[in-house]
């Protein structure tokens, strides 16, 4: 296997006032093209820092970021930008849906920016939405739609440029047990068709579904462990 | 995409595309307007004669109070026959004194303007004979009573369409005798020839007003018809010398003319720059209206982005480039102000024709002023939105996706 992501030395210092808070004080990090990864870790640990960096919204203050053998420490906004739609799937807490766009109109957005045609653009952001079991309700607002619903949605907009890498901040956040698993049977999927998936989250039993737990404190990485068979839930 | 936005804040962009919409319409309309009012009073004044000058005395003054042009006996009979002489681009010269007077035919009696002239009237002034004939050289020279006059004075007088040639009318008291009948003219302005009547110069000069200057018979004006309209200029320029050297006038020694000289050419001139002018008026206060426009329309855009700040987060997150963001603010500011400019474009030309219609002077609408209308409403767009769409397109993703 090849790694997905490479990272060494990465710190992040953010500047509050007069004062420098570093959030990140130096990840070592590797992570295989394939793999299903759950980032833990408290609140204020920087796990959240440590995603944005991963999904190339976030510049590290120092260290080095090789995302599928490409170098992004030197990347232009640009770059990252094509990086962020082509290769980077994200999913978020609170589903970051546009309002006032349809559930198809969001799956289609992120192939508005890699200038895709429109009429493929229909067809595959209908066939995302298909995929998710939101077939017939592909003309609803995300305001008539439940949360799980929405998040399915989003997943669908994460996958629509066909990535190598999903991001899944809290995915589950802001959903009930049942949809969380709903939910988490879906990523489960995205990787078992070979998709790097990586999710942040402090649910131990949704952290439970994945292959590799990464812990984050104060900053490090604070040791990890790896899952083998996974167990099995009602959704699944 | 940014039709769409706007599309759901329906009432505030109307609202935002308000100022973009008086600013364009006041600029279409009044400059359609005034080209049609201007294209109006043109043609207007070329029915009085454009390749007509018109000499008249300059103003008396008596003490350092000028009395108005027209005022002083300065310009002779004689003055005119020079001119018709001397001057080689004055086609034809005609000079003129008039007076109100009483005229009466039997129990008939009215009061209108007599026109003393000379037999080259009817050519200046292309009047033609419905019955008889204009007086004639001899009846000028030998200041003989003979009177043409208007249709509607031979209405008023004599009858409608009665037969008036060889009839006697009284003017002043004086006996004058019919010799034609003039065509009908139509009203100009103040004056309406059809009800005038024209007794040789001579014979009005001595026996109905009697101001005999020095130097021959006193006119009120002379009328001098152009050889072709092009040598207005000339033709003014040799009259000046020529009543200069015949006046005295050395304007080296500070002497002022004592005639004025105008022409319809003039005029027309003089009012074609006033409506310019108000034209070139109303459009800068039109401007004003467009810029407090692209302000709101700016605005609007900002606070517009501080509203959408987690939207342009999810849009950079999913792989928007700057440029795409930049591109689409400024697409939504364009977008209200050309749809603004279209608007006020429509609205324009609509109350220009209304307008027209309802003063009646030409509907005119130029090209030029709808493209400058729409290009205007899209420079305006381009303006207002460039700061906006900068700061979105310059906000950091993590921030934007945090913001509520």
């Amino acid at each position: 296997m090849t790694a997905m992501i490479w990272m060494e030395g990465i710190h992040k210092t953010y500047r509050l006032g007069e004062v420098d808070v570093s959030v990140l004080k130096g990840i070592d990090l590797t992570i295989e093209e394939g793999d299903y990864v759950a980032i833990m870790g408290a609140s204020g640990s920087g796990k959240s820092t440590l995603m944005n960096i991963m999904g190339c919204l976030d510049r590290p203050s120092a260290g080095h970021y090789v995302l599928e053998g490409q170098n992004l420490t030197t990347l232009s906004n640009e770059g990252l930008a094509y990086v962020r739609n082509q290769r980077i799937g994200f999913v978020f807490q609170q589903f970051n849906l546009l309002s006032r766009s349809t559930a198809l109109e969001n799956v289609m957005l992120p192939m508005v920016y890699a200038g895709i045609s429109r009429r493929q653009r229909q067809q595959r952001a209908a066939a995302a939405l298909q995929r998710v079991g939101l077939g017939d309700r592909m003309g609803n607002r995300p305001s008539q739609l439940s949360g799980g619903q929405q998040q399915r949605v989003a997943i669908a907009r994460a996958l629509v440029n066909r990535p190598a890498l999903v991001l899944a901040d809290e995915p589950t956040g802001a959903l009930d047990t049942q949809t969380s698993y709903e939910v988490m049977a879906l990523l489960t999927e995205l990787n078992d068709q070979g998709i790097t998936v990586i999710i942040v989250t402090h649910e131990p039993d949704i952290a439970a579904q994945t292959h590799r737990i990464i812990h984050v404190q104060d900053g490090l990485l604070q040791g990890e462990a790896r899952n083998h068979g996974r167990t099995s839930y009602p959704a699944d | 995409m940014a039709i769409a936005a706007l599309w759901s804040n329906k009432l505030r962009t109307a609202l935002t595309m308000l100022g973009v919409i008086i600013g364009i319409t006041a600029v279409i309309a009044v400059t359609s307007v005034g080209q049609g009012v201007q294209s109006q009073t043109e043609a207007n004044l070329q029915g009085l004669g454009a390749d007509i000058l018109q000499v008249r005395p300059g103003s008396a003054s008596s003490g350092n109070v000028s009395q108005g042009s027209g005022s002083a006996t300065t310009l002779t009979w004689d003055d005119a026959q020079a001119i018709g002489s001397q001057v080689q681009v004055a086609g034809s010269v005609s000079a003129y004194l008039q007076q109100t007077f009483q005229v009466v035919y039997g129990q008939n009696n009215t009061s209108t303007t007599i026109l003393g002239t000379d037999t080259t009237y009817p050519m200046v002034n292309n009047l033609t004979m419905q019955s008889g004939r204009f007086f004639t050289a001899d009846e000028l020279t030998q200041a003989q009573s003979v009177v043409v006059i208007g249709p509607t004075l031979r209405d008023e007088l004599l009858g409608v369409g009665a037969e008036a040639v060889g009839e006697k009318i009284r003017i002043q008291g004086q006996r004058y005798s019919v010799v034609g009948v003039a065509n009908v003219k139509g009203s100009q302005g103040r004056q309406n020839p059809d009800e005038q009547a024209y007794v040789p110069l001579t014979n009005m000069s001595a026996r109905l007003v009697g101001n005999n200057a020095l130097s021959g018979i006193a006119v009120q004006g002379i009328s001098v018809k152009v050889s072709a309209q092009d040598q207005l200029e000339a033709a003014d320029f040799q009259i000046t010398n020529l009543l200069r050297v015949r006046h005295s006038i050395y304007p080296a020694r500070g002497d002022q003319d004592d005639f004025q000289i105008s022409s319809a050419a003039n005029l027309v001139e003089t009012l074609s720059s006033t409506v310019g002018l108000f034209t070139v008026m109303v459009v800068a206060i039109a401007g004003i209206s467009l810029v407090v426009g692209g302000i709101g329309i700016a605005n609007i855009m900002l606070v517009s982005v501080v509203e959408r700040t987690r939207e342009i987060g999810i849009r950079k997150a999913i792989g928007a480039t700057n440029q795409a963001i930049l591109s689409q603010f400024l697409a939504e500011a364009i977008a209200i102000s050309a749809a603004g400019g279209f608007l006020g474009v429509g609205l324009g030309v609509a109350i220009a024709r209304l307008a027209a219609s309802l003063f009646r002077f030409p509907f005119v609408v130029s090209l030029w002023a709808i493209g400058l209308g729409v290009g205007l409403s899209f420079v305006i767009g381009i303006v207002a939105g460039v700061i906006p769409a900068r700061s979105a397109a310059k906000l950091d993703p993590i921030v934007a996706l945090r913001s509520d």
